[in-house]
């Protein structure tokens, strides 16, 4: 049974129709990558739409915090060849769920107003114009149909009182924990070296096997990021810190950038570059290319370049 | 089960149920079995465990993750000791409704015992858990040289488990064979918990019954495979893929059943039809000549002179049965630019026009070579008599044939419309002595058919899943025990909006 209070969403279901459930996306979604349930895959969000417009689901603070957990990567919508507008979708029963009063966090910026300054600084370099403020509450807010996760006022607020609370491996204490797992596995193989790859510009589709006993030697490790820009300069350092031989910031080409942060992520590379310079470290051991979105050749030559010449460095402190 | 009656009220009626005797989970139990972290039963969890990529839907009423086999012995003697349903589940790319909890019950997803074990080079084996994805053992091989070859079209997220559980094969199989051909052995968890070791890890055994194989296409009805040991192949030094156009289908068809008559050995035998020429350039901007048929074939050895030889024996057939626009090639990234829109064509139907989805129906089966022909001329001629558009593609050097129903999924009509086309084909099927899947298992969707085709050896069936599973626990009501009409065993995943209030 249609119920009006969804018309944004049932308005999609043709498109929903479209979808022939095989599953294809399940491979390029970082978000069922990190978590491994099905239920935080794109079909399966596509599903819980579905159930909302039929009335077989009742709304609920659970779906709503599903269908508010989306990086907006749009690799599953690129990969979809029933040509399904996923996000668009998405978007729909956002507004939707919003009309009814859910307003989950899920991968939607949230402001620390204790923290916060209101220096609107956030307001005016959103890239989706999904921030403003609020003069009843006093208060700067986040629209969360708007909001694509992509994490720039996290990057850009002085005070850092902007934090996204579900996010599935790519903020960075989970980057530096998973960096450490890597660099604490028995022999790695040489180099060791750590690719902070941006979800949009690069495509390596893998998935989530574990190698065999010894197999599971790699020579460096991926750990997929939001955007470039959002990469911070203590993750690279304590990365190195912890015993990387080098490290490389993919993102996208700056033009390509939907969020500023490709711009951003080479200023900030070019700034530890004088810091390694002053401490004597050679700056080849942080490097950034740019990856045209989804070009898997280019990330993996991009990769094998670097692993290259982090080998002629050797590892940073040598035993 | 199998009622009569107007097809609109058939089809959003509920399925038969279970019959009575069987418990619910208490989800309490299950997390203490396997974890909390490893357990999900929100509504809208068991929702979306309770499909798959056919048309079926139903709902489960409790979603498991076992990390290791001794979770799955442990929730095994659990279901057992309260009779409860297990639906043991890899990615869910099922076609025919195997992984959907027509009864409800657990919904086991094997997803995450993801480990590939053991590659043993010297013994020509891999042992692998049930969740590892085909592309990934693929990627983990290759570095060897060798490669795992069964491969369906859905390898991008299918699991060894599930493929074996299905008997899965495609495009490559024409050479290489199906998965049962690659099994060589497998742990497996009864359904009284206790845990069991099939077959053997060399490349011919003759100890007996071969439980191993038995276990190959069961679709979860059997045990819960907990490891497998599967043999692989060197990946060969040359490949080269050849197309040629049609302008009648029935020359594609001849053609590929000359070429495997003549002794031929193509690695790969594809036909394509119009409507799936249209649909992947619809969706994928590929370009294709938008000609009746095509015919993708490649040859593969360690050998070029061996490799020249069979594809321009396939040419030169090609050539007298008409075929024209032939062009071959060996580098990879044209071989992939020839081969993509077929890796992509199942999800790629839905575009071939904006109204009609595609839906998962007659979508498998396999007929003698010499009808190959026939039988892709009568699928069109079906489509036509009940106004629907059907495809005809698949892996015809193994005999295969793939269609899919293309119709608006939102009128009630259409799917009494499928039904029968569904019902007409496979009674040709079965009259020209082919069978009703390839590759994609019963399941479900084509369980009626099914056990028209196998209508004495049902008991025989019926006796052998009483021995593995007396309390009829694992993955109840599939195959021989499915429902009598496969469009209201369950609800369908779509809804037909000429019943309900349109939306506004």
């Amino acid at each position: 049974m249609s119920r009006p209070k969804l018309e944004r969403l049932a308005r999609h279901e043709d498109r929903l129709d479209h979808c022939i459930s095989c599953g294809y996306c399940y491979e390029h979604c970082p978000i069922y990558k990190e978590t491994r349930w099905e239920t935080d895959a794109p079909r399966a969000k596509l599903a819980l739409c579905y159930g909302l417009i039929t009335g077989a689901l009742e709304p609920s603070e659970y779906i709503a915090g599903k269908l508010h957990e989306c990086f907006h990567c749009k690799r599953c919508e690129a990969s979809c060849s029933a040509g399904v507008n996923l996000t668009e979708i998405f978007a729909a029963a956002r507004a939707d769920l919003r009309d009814l009063g859910y307003s989950p966090a899920g991968t939607v910026s949230q402001t620390d107003h204790e923290v916060c300054a209101r220096c609107l600084g956030c307001v005016r370099l959103c890239p989706h114009e999904a921030r403003s403020f609020d003069p009843v509450l006093g208060q700067v807010v986040t629209d969360p149909v708007k909001c694509q996760g992509c994490g720039s006022c996290l990057d850009l607020c002085p005070r850092a009182g902007i934090e996204i609370r579900r996010s599935f491996g790519t903020d960075p204490r989970s980057q530096l924990e998973k960096v450490g797992c890597y660099l604490k596995e028995k022999a790695p193989l040489e180099p060791r070296a750590v690719v902070f790859s941006c979800s949009w510009s690069n495509w390596p589709g893998f998935q989530a096997a574990v190698g065999p006993p010894g197999a599971s030697q790699r020579a460096h490790e991926t750990l997929v990021t939001v955007c470039a820009g959002r990469l911070e300069s203590r993750t690279l350092l304590e990365t190195l810190k912890a015993g990387a031989w080098g490290l490389l910031v993919t993102a996208c080409p700056p033009d390509d950038c939907e969020h500023g942060g490709s711009a951003r992520a080479r200023r900030r590379v070019e700034a530890l570059w004088a810091d390694l310079d002053a401490l004597g470290v050679d700056r080849r051991r942080i490097a950034l290319v740019e990856v045209p979105k989804g070009d898997a050749k280019a990330f993996g030559a991009a990769v094998s370049a670097f692993l290259e010449e982090v080998r002629t460095l050797g590892p940073l402190f040598p035993l | 089960m199998n009622s009569q009656g107007d097809a609109k009220n058939q089809a959003v009626s509920m399925g038969p149920g279970l019959p009575s005797g069987y418990g619910t989970p208490d989800v309490g139990r299950l997390r203490e079995i396997v974890g909390a972290d490893n357990v999900a039963a929100d509504p809208a969890d068991c929702y979306v465990y309770g499909r798959d990529a056919s048309v079926h839907r139903a709902s489960a009423q409790a979603v498991v993750r076992p990390m290791d086999a001794a979770a799955v012995q442990a929730l095994l003697r659990y279901a057992s000791a309260e009779r409860i349903p297990v639906i043991p589940r890899g990615s869910g790319s099922g076609m025919s409704g195997q992984a959907v909890p027509i009864s409800g019950g657990i919904v086991l997803d094997m997803k995450g015992m993801n480990r590939i074990l053991e590659i043993n080079l010297a013994d020509v084996y891999v042992r692998v858990e049930p969740g590892v994805v085909d592309d990934d053992l693929n990627k983990a091989l290759r570095p060897h040289g060798v490669f795992y070859p069964p491969t369906p079209a859905s390898s991008r997220i299918a699991t060894i488990g599930g493929e074996i559980a299905n008997n899965a094969s495609g495009t490559r199989s024409v050479k290489y064979g199906a998965t049962r051909d690659s099994v060589l052995g497998m742990k497996v968890v009864l359904a009284s918990g206790e845990l069991v070791t099939l077959g053997s890890r060399t490349r011919v055994e003759a100890s007996g019954y071969q439980l191993a194989r038995l276990m190959v296409g069961s679709e979860g009805t059997l045990g819960v495979i907990v490891e497998a040991t599967m043999g692989f192949v060197p990946i060969p030094r040359f490949r080269c893929m050849g197309a040629a156009c049609f302008d009648r289908l029935e020359e594609a068809g001849e053609t590929i059943s000359e070429i495997i008559s003549s002794g031929c050995l193509p690695s790969v035998l594809e036909l394509v039809d119009k409507v799936a020429i249209l649909a992947a350039n619809a969706s994928l901007g590929l370009g294709l000549p938008e000609v009746e048929a095509m015919l993708l074939y490649e040859a593969d050895g360690m050998v070029k002179e061996a490799v020249d030889y069979e594809i321009a024996r396939m040419e030169e057939i090609c050539r007298r049965h008409q075929g024209f626009g032939i062009k071959h090639s060996y580098d990879e990234k044209e071989r992939m630019q020839i081969f993509y829109g077929r890796k992509k064509l199942f999800p790629a139907l839905s575009k071939y026009k904006d109204l009609l989805a595609c839906t998962s129906l007659a979508d498998d089966m396999t007929v003698p070579y010499s009808k190959m022909a026939d039988l892709a001329r009568k699928i069109h001629e079906i489509a036509e008599r009940n106004g629907l558009v059907m495809t005809a593609y698949g892996h015809c050097g193994s005999g295969c044939m793939h269609t899919k129903i293309l119709m608006d999924t939102s009128k009630g009509e259409q799917w009494a419309a499928a039904r029968r086309a569904v019902e007409e084909l496979y009674e040709y099927v079965r009259s020209s002595g082919g069978t009703t899947s390839a590759e994609h298992g019963i399941g479900l969707s084509k369980a009626p058919d099914f056990k028209r085709e196998k209508a004495d050896s049902l008991e025989l069936m019926r006796a052998v899943k009483r021995a593995f599973d007396p309390l009829n626990i694992l993955n109840p009501m599939k195959l021989q025990d499915a429902p009598d009409d496969w469009l209201t065993a369950t609800d369908l995943r779509y809804r037909q909006r000429d019943q309900a209030e349109p939306p506004r």
